[in-house]
């Protein structure tokens, strides 16, 4: 049996954790092993995703300028050697940040009315 | 595991569709007369204005008393957020409520505020902020809703209404304060939550010193009757906590207000806050033998849905926020902010938020609704659903008694999680239609040819943590460092005495010690873990 995709879900702020949990749900029923890490800052992020040897980094934003703190992110993921790990965002991102963010090193962005169906196929089909 | 669509209760309670109730009972196509065969006008309804208050808290409704316009909103620094105040308020908004003050327990020049700063609603780091925000603004004329319950903000707002000449007693307010577990021995000293409601019951008889946000777990997906019973059993425990310090039931649930969403069922939504307000009133006489009318009138705020808004067709998003309005007017709400078309987008443009409030003035003045307390009274539906919503929502009330209130707070994040899920199940597989969504869904580049998308996006600006570090270090220059070190001796020592907190917290903010020093030297006095826990979710919430 392959291993099971090891995904760590984290957000920008703590509450508004709606598309969080429901994100995590669907793909847990999908196979994947999701790990909580609850609302983080870049460092931490990096951090957990090295203990935790994740496949994927979800990353909710809800409050914070996409932008700066995926750039600070990613900044962090190549100073750690951790370009292997995905990106994936969800939340409250402006359409005109996505190809910036897909520039930066993000595989997918799923804004508000993304169906659960196409996050689940866009993480268990790479 | 076995899936929650295979039991027959999710069966029930899934796939809410326009003909059944959020809490899975199938609407009839009519009512009549043997739905709500068992009622009494005098004792279940009654005029509005009387007991058990089902049809509304006056007697002639908005004629007494308009509801408050109250748009949420935050952003930048304060002057960013005054500005954007001053120009709604010269737009007939009439109510403060900022969001974002006090939610970060660390300063603007914190590695931690990375892309925060004014993004999240306003920034606040010191009272030269609050004296900013409220420049220009009569801290005495207006309602001023604290979002969030950061206990230093509060202490700000109260010093600079000082600072003015407005006596505590004069203002008229909210703090979104909840009682959270914690504090020792039996009147539960070193409880912040109650040294607000301690302090507010004794000193400020205008400002509601609660104020419990059902809301906020209702917009996870719960149903009408979850959203009654959560929020009421938070008042329940409100009460309690406040009788524990001595404080009599009529000194303290008068003060008590709800905070209610309105969600795309306006006739469940307008039967909820019926049943909301029946629920409540017998609750205060029955359980607590509260004897002043204030005591058992439920007033509530609403703030639309913001689950129902779709990020697709976002102008779609303009006509929901009107039935959702049409919805809380009908069912009598004290204080209402609609939600703007752009906010699946971004923070809300100028426009947006004009929109919102002109959707509050053209219910208000354009139509006939506000004329009449309680138009919907008496219509067979509206008053079985009454019925069926108090009755349903008692006893889960009654099923959370039974639980310790720490199991009650996990059952009931345990079901605001579970509702979500099963909605977006819903959605995905069309059960629930979503207009722009799972139904006549364009695509996006062809939304805005047909000038459907929102025209302008909200852009952050990036320099505002600059300009809030600036302010910040130009506040602490100008202080003096004698006063602050006072101050924060006698915080410390409140604190470590467990004696009530606000006095102190207001000398501490006058010296302008900011909210991420004040977290800073509290947190040394005793660590982290216990400042939270004695201080509830609010001291800031990003720890």
């Amino acid at each position: 049996m392959p291993e099971k995709i090891r995904f760590l879900l984290v957000a920008d702020s703590p509450g508004h954790t709606t598309g969080y949990y429901v994100v995590a749900r669907a793909l847990r029923e999908a196979g994947v092993e999701v790990i909580l890490g609850g609302h983080a800052q870049p460092e931490q992020i990096v951090e957990t995703a090295i203990q935790e040897d994740a496949d994927w980094i979800g990353y909710r934003i809800m409050d914070r300028e996409p932008l700066v703190v995926v750039s600070r992110l990613m900044e962090l993921m190549a100073e750690r050697e951790q370009m292997h790990v995905r990106v994936v965002l969800g939340g409250i991102i402006p359409r005109s940040d996505i190809e910036r963010l897909k520039q930066l090193g993000v595989e997918a962005v799923f804004r508000p009315g993304s169906s659960l169906d196409d996050i689940v196929a866009a993480i268990t089909s790479k | 595991m076995k899936s929650p669509a295979d039991s027959d209760e999710a069966q029930r309670r899934g796939a809410p569709d326009a003909r059944r109730t959020t809490y899975g009972r199938a609407l009839k196509p009519v009512y009549g007369p043997s739905d709500v065969a068992g009622s009494d006008y005098g004792r279940d309804l009654g005029l509005p204005g009387e007991y058990p208050y089902t049809r509304g808290v006056r007697p002639s409704g908005y004629r007494d008393r308009e509801w408050t316009r109250r748009q949420v909103m935050g952003l930048g620094t304060a002057e960013e957020t005054n500005e954007r105040l001053r120009y709604l308020f010269e737009q007939g908004q009439t109510g403060f409520s900022v969001c974002g003050m006090g939610y970060a327990p660390y300063e603007s020049s914190d590695p931690r505020s990375l892309g925060l700063v004014g993004r999240g609603g306003v920034w606040i780091d010191t009272l030269r902020d609050i004296e900013t925000l409220f420049d220009g603004i009569d801290m005495a004329a207006i309602t001023i809703n604290q979002i969030g319950a950061s206990l230093p903000v509060f202490a700000m707002i109260l010093a600079e209404a000082d600072r003015r000449g407005i006596a505590n007693a004069r203002l008229h307010g909210t703090i979104q304060n909840v009682v959270a577990p914690g504090g020792e021995g039996e009147e539960l000293r070193g409880n912040h939550c109650i040294d607000i409601i301690e302090f507010c019951a004794r000193q400020m008889p205008h400002w509601n010193h609660t104020s419990i946000s059902a809301r906020n777990m209702r917009d996870q997906g719960l149903s009408s009757v979850q959203e009654v019973a959560f929020g009421l059993y938070q008042g329940v425990l409100t009460v309690r906590a406040a009788r524990a310090r001595g404080l009599e039931v009529d000194a303290v649930a008068p003060r008590i207000t709800f905070f209610f969403s309105a969600e795309n069922e306006l006739l469940e939504e307008v039967a909820k806050y019926r049943a909301a307000r029946r629920l409540w009133a017998r609750l205060m006489r029955e359980w607590f033998s509260a004897c002043d009318p204030r005591s058992q009138i439920l007033r509530f705020h609403v703030q639309t849905s913001a689950l129902s808004l779709t990020l697709q067709q976002p102008l779609n998003n303009i006509i929901r926020g009107a039935v959702h309005a049409l919805a809380a007017v009908m069912g009598g709400a004290q204080s209402l902010s609609v939600n703007s078309f752009d906010e699946a987008l971004a923070i809300p443009t100028p426009a947006a938020a004009t929109l919102s409030l002109r959707t509050q003035q053209i219910i208000a003045h354009e139509t006939d609704v506000a004329a009449v307390a309680d138009p919907l009274g008496g219509s067979y539906c509206i008053e079985a659903l009454t019925n069926d919503i108090e009755k349903e929502a008692r006893a889960l009330l009654e099923k959370l008694e039974a639980m310790a209130p720490v199991k009650a707070w996990e059952y009931m994040a345990g079901e605001a999680d579970e509702a979500g899920y099963r909605r977006q199940r819903a959605i995905d597989a069309g059960q629930r239609v979503v207009i722009g969504v799972n139904r006549y869904r364009i695509r996006e580049e062809e939304e805005e040819e047909l000038g459907l998308g929102a025209k302008q996006v909200f852009n952050y600006e990036p320099a505002w943590r600059d300009k809030q570090i600036a302010r910040l270090e130009k506040a602490k220059r100008e202080r003096d460092p004698r006063r602050v070190e006072t101050a924060t001796r006698q915080l410390v020592e409140a604190y470590r005495a467990r004696v009530n907190i606000v006095p102190p917290m207001i000398e501490a903010v006058k010296s302008y010690l900011s909210i991420g020093e004040i977290v800073q030297v509290l947190s040394a006095a005793g660590g982290m873990e216990e400042l939270r826990h004695r201080h509830g979710f609010y001291l800031g919430q990003l720890y």
